[in-house]
């Protein structure tokens, strides 16, 4: 079974962040950054995948500049991935996830995975689609937010998140394009042999100038600190008057009541 | 998942720094030269290369000339060849050059560094010479066969705070080797137990250290030149407390602003962090940070002692270098330069004791033969007593460092080897003087430690034991409030510990996740009943260029 | 026609995230005098679609077909396509519902135009709307703005707008229908069903009532409780209460515990650090409770009371409980 597994670098969770003086995105210096949370549980569930196979392949692909996205395939090599593939990527990042799907689309289609897997959203644009596009220009079946999988013959069968508590279990028939809910299972830790192990193991660069499209279908204009121009009311009075304005407020301006 | 994994190695370095990665990359090549081949791996506790190391820097070229021989052709990442330098005093107002700067402080033909980029780049190195790396893994257990040190144990991972083992748990891995050097740095933790158990500070003056607590500034674009270095004494540290101020001109716009504090300090109410605070409320700090953005927060200690603190560096089995070891020049602020040339003699000695397969202490201490016939051991001597004059104050340490200058470093002109006690001990019961009555923090230029902490973008694995081993929490309650007040919340510059409670539920809080890993407590706490221990793998500062 | 407002089925009523994606569309509609229509889909779709006929709008699209009584990803991303392509909208709103995440990218795909998803506000720019959303985790906002040569696909964060702004009025129901055989949908779904969940999740609470130290000791928690019951809420904290062991793990908010926007976030006896603000200061309304008049609360905070937590929140609780009754 031939697994791809889509995995992205975010700024850590615990980064403070700043915007860049031309408010085109964030300044990356000192920015450390690491394996998008949701991809961590998506490689987990491939490798998991492939161990119930007992045979089989995963491939992860990675979009991004030197140094960081090198940093997190060797992290899923050593984990146990087979071999990876980097789409090199200079300058500011893809904003436009029909876009960067498209750049996927281009570079794995040869590929003919049977599984693509990718974490629900990622840390930064958190738009949640790409690996949704993805797995439609591939022709793939589709689901969202899963939480367990079931691999049949033909088939797979997924458990999916549903709001306030419901889930539902779903079968696709394959190929198919699964995005992984954190908390799916418990992402290993890689071991001393599989640091080792990674070096031996290809990372196949591809550089994005030469597969992406030229159109933009949405762009952000502006990326900008969230501070409201904070006007607090300060609720004054005895403690009854403050309730009693507090509660006014819940009722009429805040709209809870 | 639950078996111990089992690695044989010839050479195991602990700790990827600046000695270590130097050490692996000279080993590799002498190797080569002589034909032989020898498995190296280093271990290193961060979950990358750069994470934890901090430093101001500036750094001798001296050692990377040596080890890398087309040095100008090498791009090794330097902020920017030192540029101007200034030596100040600063009282509360006011801010006095000194006319010239002595010539042991001169950092002319030095280079601006972050220890960070630098280390990365030295370990890019390496993995280009085929050393393996294992980043996420804390050296916690030395492996021994008798007396003889054979390897090391990593930390156990995924066990929750009540120690039982989570769902993910992996046991720690069993490395054997050969030779096993500790480059962990400061204050290394499995250096502390060698050190215990093999007492290999009999017959030395115990070693003493200091802190440094640094912020970096992001300014507006052009208003600040990369190679820029000032250094300072007097405000805020005043005349009894070791100690000074660092400011260098780093690339991208960036200030690196610093404080070091002797941890010998008298006073149970020093709190470094806050020294920092106060340094920037001097008006000269506040034209130069104008503008600009607080990026990044830091701390980390340094062994100040000096030469006669060098601890035996051998034992059968292993070594100790870099700042381990306590190899930093603490007149002219700088020890990158020694930590790499240190690691570069004992990979010569390792390759001594590869081709005759002896790892015997008898065979390892041709490093120590090694270290006295080359000028690490010249530049460290001319230097032997520069702390331990500062034990009588700022003015008897600057008179005993000039002196010091025409006597080869003799001490006081005359001593040839001037004691030194234990910071420690210096701490004086019932001498708690408030130093920070008129520090306010706005949050936006002068900022409370939580602030800052969040700035070094550390975290830590929630759900395990506090890696702050406090061996007896009664004193903090018992003892410790009359005689010292519980300095442990002043001087730890990340906040960690924290007395909460009153009355009866009165206890000491241990907000491990806030650790920068700096050892300052494992250093001053005056009961010394705390031991760092290495977190669980990976945890720690998010550092990228400190 | 211009705005397509897309409604998800709440067996046969107006799901109410789909109500706030009306009232986003008829702002729209008002500023840049555009056109108004909706779609009715799924099981029960006469229902949902006479329902919709009571608010403001040009037309009720009511598109019925047995293949989409039931959801799945392939019936819906199909459908929608197909009626894109008929209908020609200019912007297509809907509610940022997990099941819209898990069908509309496709028809993204599909048709070759964008999907802004997760909005939280939009405004009019030169003629053009940009709408804002949230990254990093709502650390940071992002304007963005769309090329697409067709349509724009929208989608609206909870309570980004209110569902009772939705301007009521009246509405024509169309009957409509596309070309789809059984062969479109692809999977099998079995019934859904509820589990015991492990671990609270915050982020999907409208109200959070959040304790920090002001609130002195664990004994004090059950006052807390009996507002959180009042007001429907869940209950969060800052770190200092995780940490003493007071509550779940799950319970922290801020920079290593949960990310929160909700509609309204009371922050009993907590102080601000850098790390649970983070955590929450893309909440909708904040109300700040706190002895200490120089608390940093105050500077994020839409409300705020200087005053004793342990005196307040059992009569706001009473209070609350009256308002309710």
């Amino acid at each position: 079974m031939k697994i791809g597994v889509l995995i992205k670098q975010v700024p850590g969770e615990e980064s403070p962040l700043r915007v860049a003086p031309d408010q085109g995105w964030i300044d990356e210096t000192s920015v450390n950054f690491e394996t998008n949370e949701s991809d961590s549980y998506a490689l987990e569930e491939g490798l998991q995948i492939r161990e119930k196979n007992g045979d089989g392949e995963v491939v992860v692909i990675s979009m991004g500049p030197e140094g960081r996205t090198q940093k997190v395939i060797r992290e899923a090599l050593a984990k146990g991935a087979d071999r990876s593939i980097h789409i090199t990527e200079e300058g500011p990042p893809e904003t436009d996830p029909l876009r960067t799907a498209g750049v996927f689309a281009k570079a794995l289609q040869e590929e003919q995975f049977d599984l693509i897997l990718s974490g629900l959203q990622s840390l930064d644009l958190g738009t949640g689609q790409t690996g949704v596009i993805l797995g439609e220009l591939l022709g793939m079946s589709s689901a969202t937010l899963v939480m367990e999988t079931e691999v049949g013959e033909n088939s797979i069968r997924v458990k999916r998140e549903l709001e306030s508590g419901w889930f539902q279990w779903v079968t696709l028939p394959l190929p198919a394009c699964l995005s992984i809910q954190s908390g799916i299972n418990q992402p290993r830790y890689p071991s001393l042999k599989g640091i080792m192990g990674a070096k031996k193991k290809e990372i196949k660069p591809l550089p994005k100038a030469e597969i992406i499209e030229s159109n933009v279908n949405q762009s952000i204009t502006r990326v900008y600190s969230m501070q409201k121009a904070k006007q607090t009311e300060m609720i004054t009075g005895d403690i009854d008057q403050q309730i009693n304005r507090l509660v006014e407020a819940m009722r009429t301006e805040i709209k809870v009541l | 998942m639950s078996e111990r994994e089992v690695l044989e190695l010839d050479v195991l370095f602990v700790g990827a720094g600046p000695a270590s990665l130097a050490g692996a990359i000279h080993l590799q090549s002498l190797l080569k030269e002589s034909g032989q081949e020898a498995s190296i791996a280093i271990l290193e506790k961060a979950g990358e290369i750069g994470a934890h190391s901090l430093s101001g820097a500036i750094v001798d070229p001296r050692t990377l000339k040596e080890l890398f021989p087309d040095f100008d052709q090498q791009n090794i990442p330097f902020e920017s060849e030192v540029t101007e330098e200034h030596l100040y005093y600063l009282t509360r107002a006011k801010k006095f050059s000194f006319p010239f700067v002595p010539p042991p402080m001169s950092h002319h033909g030095c280079y601006i560094t972050s220890l960070g980029k630098l280390t990365r780049w030295l370990g890019e190195k390496c993995e280009n010479e085929g050393i393996d790396i294992f980043c996420g893994f804390p050296g916690t257990e030395l492996l021994y066969e008798g007396d003889q040190v054979i390897g090391v144990r990593t930390g156990d991972r995924g066990i929750d705070k009540n120690g039982e083992q989570k769902s993910q748990y992996e046991a720690g891995a069993e490395i054997h080797a050969k030779v096993v050097i500790l480059g962990e740095g400061t204050r290394g933790s499995l250096t502390k137990k060698l050190i215990q158990r093999h007492d290999l500070m009999n017959g030395k003056n115990p070693q003493v250290w200091a802190v440094g607590v640094k912020e970096l500034w992001k300014m507006p674009t052009g208003s600040v030149q990369p190679g820029y270095v000032a250094h300072t004494m007097g405000f805020p540290l005043g005349h009894t407390i070791f100690g000074g101020a660092f400011l260098y001109g780093m690339q991208d716009d960036i200030w690196d602003l610093g404080l070091v504090v002797g941890l010998d300090y008298s006073n149970p109410a020093v709190d470094p962090h806050h020294e920092l605070q106060l340094l920037k409320t001097h008006p000269w700090m506040k034209s130069v940070l104008d503008g600009g953005e607080l990026i990044s927060y830091g701390a980390k200690s340094l062994p100040e002692g000096g030469w006669f603190s060098i601890p035996k560096l051998t034992v059968n089995g292993a070594m100790l270098i870099g700042d381990s070891a306590g190899f930093m020049n603490g007149q002219r602020l700088k020890g990158i330069h020694l930590a790499m040339k240190s690691g570069m003699l004992a990979a010569e000695t390792i390759v001594g004791a590869l081709s005759e397969n002896n790892f015997s202490d008898e065979t390892l201490s041709d490093f120590e033969k090694k270290i006295n016939s080359s000028w690490l051991r010249d530049e460290l001597w001319k230097v032997r007593n520069f702390h331990q004059a500062f034990d009588h104050g700022l003015f008897g340490g600057l008179i005993n460092a000039g002196m010091g200058l025409v006597t080869g470093g003799r001490g006081w002109g005359l001593k040839n080897r001037m004691s030194s006690e234990s910071g420690h001990l210096r701490m004086e019961k019932g001498k708690i003087e408030n130093r920070y009555n008129e520090l306010s923090f706005d949050g936006k230029y002068l900022f409370d430690k939580v602030t800052d902490v969040y700035h070094s973008a550390t975290a830590h694995e929630e759900d395990q034991i506090p890696h702050l081993h406090v061996r007896d929490s009664d004193v903090c309650i018992t003892k410790c409030p009359e005689e010292f007040g519980n300095p442990c919340e002043n001087f730890c510059p990340a906040d960690v510990y924290e007395m909460v409670g009153e009355g009866e539920t009165r206890k000491l809080q241990i907000n491990f996740s806030n650790c920068v890993h700096c050892k300052t407590c494992d250093i001053i706490d005056p009961y010394q009943i705390i031991d760092w221990v290495p977190p669980e793998g990976g945890d720690g500062p998010a550092w990228v260029n400190l | 026609m211009d705005i397509l407002v897309a409604l998800e089925n709440n067996s046969g009523s107006i799901h109410r995230m789909s109500l706030e994606a009306l009232a986003a569309g008829q702002k729209l509609a008002s500023e840049m005098n555009l056109s108004l229509s909706m779609l009715a889909m799924g099981k029960n779709g006469g229902d949902l679609a006479e329902n919709a006929g009571k608010f403001n709008a040009e037309e009720v699209l009511l598109l019925e077909n047995p293949l989409l009584d039931n959801y799945s990803s392939d019936g819906y991303s199909q459908a929608i396509t197909s009626v894109l392509e008929q209908e020609k909208p200019r912007f297509v709103f809907m509610g940022h519902t997990y099941m819209v995440r898990d069908f509309l990218p496709r028809v993204s795909a599909r048709l070759q135009i964008p999907f802004v998803s997760d909005v939280i506000q939009f405004r009019i720019d030169d003629g053009a709307p940009v709408f804002t959303k949230q990254v990093f985790n709502a650390k940071l906002g992002a304007d963005i703005v769309s090329q697409s040569k067709g349509a724009t696909l929208v989608s609206f964060q909870s309570a980004a707008y209110q569902s009772d702004q939705a301007e009521a009025g009246a509405a024509a129901i169309r009957s409509i229908s596309i070309e789809m055989d059984s062969s479109a949908v692809k999977t099998q779904s079995e019934e859904p069903f509820k589990e015991e969940a492990g671990g609270v999740d915050l982020t999907n609470a409208e109200i959070i009532v959040s304790i920090g130290r002001g609130i002195g000791k664990e004994e004090n928690i059950p006052i807390v409780n009996a507002l959180v019951d009042a007001l429907g809420a869940e209950l969060g904290s800052s770190r200092p209460i995780v940490d003493s062991g007071w509550l779940e793990p799950s319970r922290q908010i801020g920079s290593s515990g949960q990310n929160v926007a909700p509609k309204l976030y009371l922050a009993l006896g907590i102080s601000g650090a850098i790390q649970h603000v983070v955590g929450m200061k893309g909440s909708k309304n904040i109300v700040a409770i706190n002895k200490d008049s120089e608390a940093p609360i105050f500077e994020i905070a839409d409300y705020g009371i200087v005053g004793d937590i342990l005196e307040i929140i059992p009569k706001l609780s009473e209070a609350v409980q009256a308002a309710k009754n």
